[in-house]
């Protein structure tokens, strides 16, 4: 009790001292800043301009320059050392050139891993978005469509380990004699079938049950932007094509999707970057057995499992991290047309 | 900012007027039925006053409590200081401090293997002939928790550094009296009189075994004891040890009859509650729930002592579940082996009263007083069984003290990605349908390419 007591306020003083410390670097650095540079009055009372834009340069940096030391420090360091850890051996001292990707390319649970994953990225997003858009579309039409809207969007609030206790229990099976606590498995025994240890299903059907549960949690995400993007499609086109005779199906396909796609691919490629780093489910719910590994989740094992290798598990890290690469390019160079065209 | 300031001078205050945790000594000195004598003579024989020692330990919340109620009494016996820091992150941070060069004085390590990594860069301080000897002396199976302790320093000369302190028990099977006494069976005193029991049970339409592998992300660890059991029964302990380091090769015929062995119990439909399906899949914590429904789902589990933590609530240990020892073969003539696992202890940075706490370990009250509480087994023989807390513990112990070998949970010595990776992974596919030399060669195999 009393240690909780202890950790409260230390926390306490943590916020204290780090609040302060900010608002002392904000004031401190600004006043050092205009003292230092500090306007040269000409003797006819003229102020010189060169002066204020050097300060004016210089001032970005003292907002933006601490976030990039920490971005450095926590994101850029990091990166640059895994892959230089990848060429390293299990203890990270002796070069050993590309054998650790040699090896994953040889090892059967890798491709196994990248199998996965591949369908993963396959089916994940593109579930996840048009089911998204689905619930978007026609729960503006129902009158109680926002509850069923805060329905589908409930369980992006529940984290990934969270979701995975929830599904386990969906997916439980017991004995053919026991009474079943699943509810699939209620179901297929209500319906007269055999109760099935779904997640030990093997080729696929268990990885898809897992996957299920990622769509289960992005759809809610992907229906609240999209949601937001129909309602930018003005009213007046969607009155024109009714006035037309287009049917509504016609002018979901050929009006709203059109019009929406910069924000479906955007919801689909930010999917994509999450299914890519997929890890959490996997663990929680069988940690790759029955062939289901992921590779963010073989990254663990081999980093740090039973003391470790820091050259494989770099070597799938940066794997991964080389995947992830070109759908952030491209996410970026879309954002970047679409500031152009504003 | 005043209101800041003025907040954080509270808070200084609030922790300047906490009191230090002191512990009272849980029983009093003289009462019950321990070993008094032992403390007395320890504490006429030490006096560190003023002094102080670091211990770090794996435990925290209420293993952490029991440990301490036990430093009270070094501390009341020699008026030296123990601040004793737990982790549930004890494998990393260990490492860490030793690299650092600021580790604790005594550290308490789960696994050997990770102790012999920190002897092998030299972080360990021999404790000497001298314990060794005790060890050899007083512990049951002293010669096993010896080799155990004993690792390669940093020049690669074997010493011995680990001692043993809270050991857990493995070899044991659950069961429930009142159903042995109903279908009129009898505990077994051999593994044959074990597999007839099984062929007894299947023949009057009951269920013999509850067998789960599941654990979350550590899935198929079950199954490892298992077969790491199976091993100590069917091939002498020489065998085992070389199945642990992979001087026998994990393919090799000894091992593959060993996991056979296992697929006799778990991949008989008949055999378990639920089919083979249910033993992959259902959680190791939920399985022993069939031994207590009425009628019986199975009539014997075979786990760890610590299970008793995952029985339903109102199980009363003793009356409505007992435990026999996993029976040897009688043909076999290997002796009665157990396997289990502990904690041992190593001086990490050397002191005078670093050296006095092992010592203190050596008595027969620092085990006692542990033992009355709860989650504690010893092999020091010369502990006073009446100061188990119940028959079970007690039970337990008297298994630990007749064993005539001990070994360690074998899947703990293997590398990590062995032991706590591609071992389990093997178990699960094994019990999910693929053959036991399939699976040997698949967990050899990945040997290989760690030792590349």
């Amino acid at each position: 009790m009393d240690l909780n007591f202890e950790n409260v306020i230390n926390a306490v003083i943590a916020i204290v001292i780090g609040v302060g410390a900010l608002i002392i670097y904000f004031f401190g650095s600004n006043w050092l800043l205009d003292n230092i540079f500090r306007d040269v009055v000409r003797e006819d009372g003229h102020v010189e301009k060169s002066r204020e834009s050097i300060r004016e340069a210089i001032r970005p940096w003292l907002f933006v320059g601490p976030a990039i030391i920490l971005l450095g420090l926590y994101l850029v360091y990091p990166a640059i050392q895994t892959v230089i850890l990848s060429f390293f051996d299990e203890n990270g001292n002796e070069f050993v050139g590309l054998r650790n990707y040699q090896w994953a390319i040889n090892d059967g649970e890798f491709r196994q891993a990248v199998t996965n994953n591949i369908l993963w990225l396959v089916i994940v997003p593109a579930a996840s978005t048009a089911i998204g858009l689905l619930v978007a579309v026609l729960a503006d039409r129902v009158r109680w469509g926002n509850i069923a809207k805060s329905l589908v969007f409930t369980p992006m609030a529940i984290s990934f380990v969270g979701a995975s206790v929830i599904w386990k229990f969906v997916y439980d099976y017991r004995g053919p004699n026991n009474p079943q606590i699943g509810v699939l498995n209620g179901i297929v025994q209500a319906l007269g079938g055999e109760p099935q240890a779904w997640i030990t299903i093997t080729p696929f059907l268990n990885s898809f049950l897992l996957m299920i549960i990622l769509i289960w949690i992005q759809t809610g995400f992907a229906m609240v932007v999209l949601s937001a993007a129909l309602r930018g499609v003005p009213e007046e086109t969607l009155e024109a094509a009714r006035i037309d005779g287009a049917n509504e199906i016609r002018i979901f396909f050929n009006i709203m999707v059109p019009q929406i796609m910069g924000t479906i691919l955007v919801v689909w490629t930010t999917i994509t970057i999450t299914v890519l780093k997929v890890f959490d489910i996997v663990l929680a719910m069988t940690n790759g057995q029955w062939d289901t590994e992921v590779l963010a989740n073989y990254m663990y094992d081999w980093m740090f499992r039973g003391g470790g290798d820091f050259g494989r598990g770099s070597a799938i890290a940066s794997v991964i991290m080389i995947a992830v690469i070109p759908i952030l390019i491209w996410n970026v160079r879309r954002f970047q047309q679409e500031e152009a065209m504003r | 900012m005043k209101k800041y300031l003025s907040l954080l001078v509270v808070a200084l205050l609030l922790l300047a007027v906490m009191p230090a945790s002191a512990q009272d000594l849980i029983f009093e000195v003289g009462e019950g039925d321990f070993s008094w004598d032992s403390y007395q003579e320890f504490a006429d024989a030490y006096d560190f006053s003023g002094q102080e020692v670091e211990i770090f330990g794996p435990w925290i919340g209420e293993d952490q409590e029991l440990v301490e109620s036990v430093i009270a009494y070094f501390e009341d016996a020699t008026g030296a200081t123990v601040n004793y820091a737990g982790s549930d992150s004890f494998e990393q941070q260990i490492i860490i401090d030793v690299e650092a060069g600021s580790p604790p004085n005594i550290a308490i390590f789960p696994q050997p293997g990770l102790a012999a990594n920190v002897a092998a860069d030299g972080g360990l301080v021999s404790l000497g002939d001298e314990t060794r000897q005790w060890v050899l002396d007083n512990y049951a199976a002293g010669q096993s928790w010896v080799d155990l302790g004993t690792y390669a320093n940093a020049e690669g000369e074997d010493d011995f550094y680990g001692f043993f302190y809270k050991v857990d028990l493995k070899s044991i099977v659950w069961y429930v009296p009142d159903n042995f006494t109903d279908a009129g069976y009898e505990v077994p005193e051999t593994m044959e009189d074990l597999i007839a029991l099984s062929e007894q049970i299947v023949a009057d339409g009951g269920t013999p075994w509850c067998i789960g592998l599941g654990s979350g992300d550590a899935t198929g660890w079950p199954a490892t004891d298992w077969v790491e059991d199976l091993m100590l029964r069917l091939y002498p302990p020489e065998t085992y040890d070389a199945w642990v380091t992979n001087e026998l090769a994990f393919n090799s015929p000894e091992v593959v009859d060993a996991i056979e062995t296992f697929g006799m119990f778990s991949k008989n439909d008949e055999w378990v509650n639920g089919g083979a399906a249910a033993a992959a899949s259902t959680d190791f914590r939920d399985a022993p729930a069939g031994l207590f429904t009425v009628p019986p789902q199975c009539y014997l589990h075979r786990q760890a002592s610590f299970i008793t933590s995952f029985f339903p609530e109102d199980v009363e240990l003793g009356t409505d579940v007992d435990f026999f020892y996993f029976p040897s073969y009688a043909e076999k003539d290997l002796g009665n082996p157990v396997l289990g696992a502990g904690t041992l202890w190593a001086i990490t940075e050397d002191s005078d009263v670093a050296r006095g706490f092992l010592e203190f370990l050596k008595t027969p009250i620092s085990n006692e007083i542990w033992m009355a509480q709860s989650g504690f087994l010893s092999p020091h023989t010369g502990v006073n069984l009446d100061t188990y807390a119940n028959d079970t513990l007690r039970g337990q112990g008297e298994i630990l003290l007749n064993a005539t070998t001990f070994r360690f949970d074998g899947s703990d010595l293997m590398p990590g990605a062995i032991g706590a990776g591609a071992f389990w992974t093997a178990m699960v596919d094994f019990v999910s349908g693929a053959d036991a030399q399939e699976v040997a060669d698949q967990v050899q195999a990945a040997w290989d390419a760690i030792s590349e």
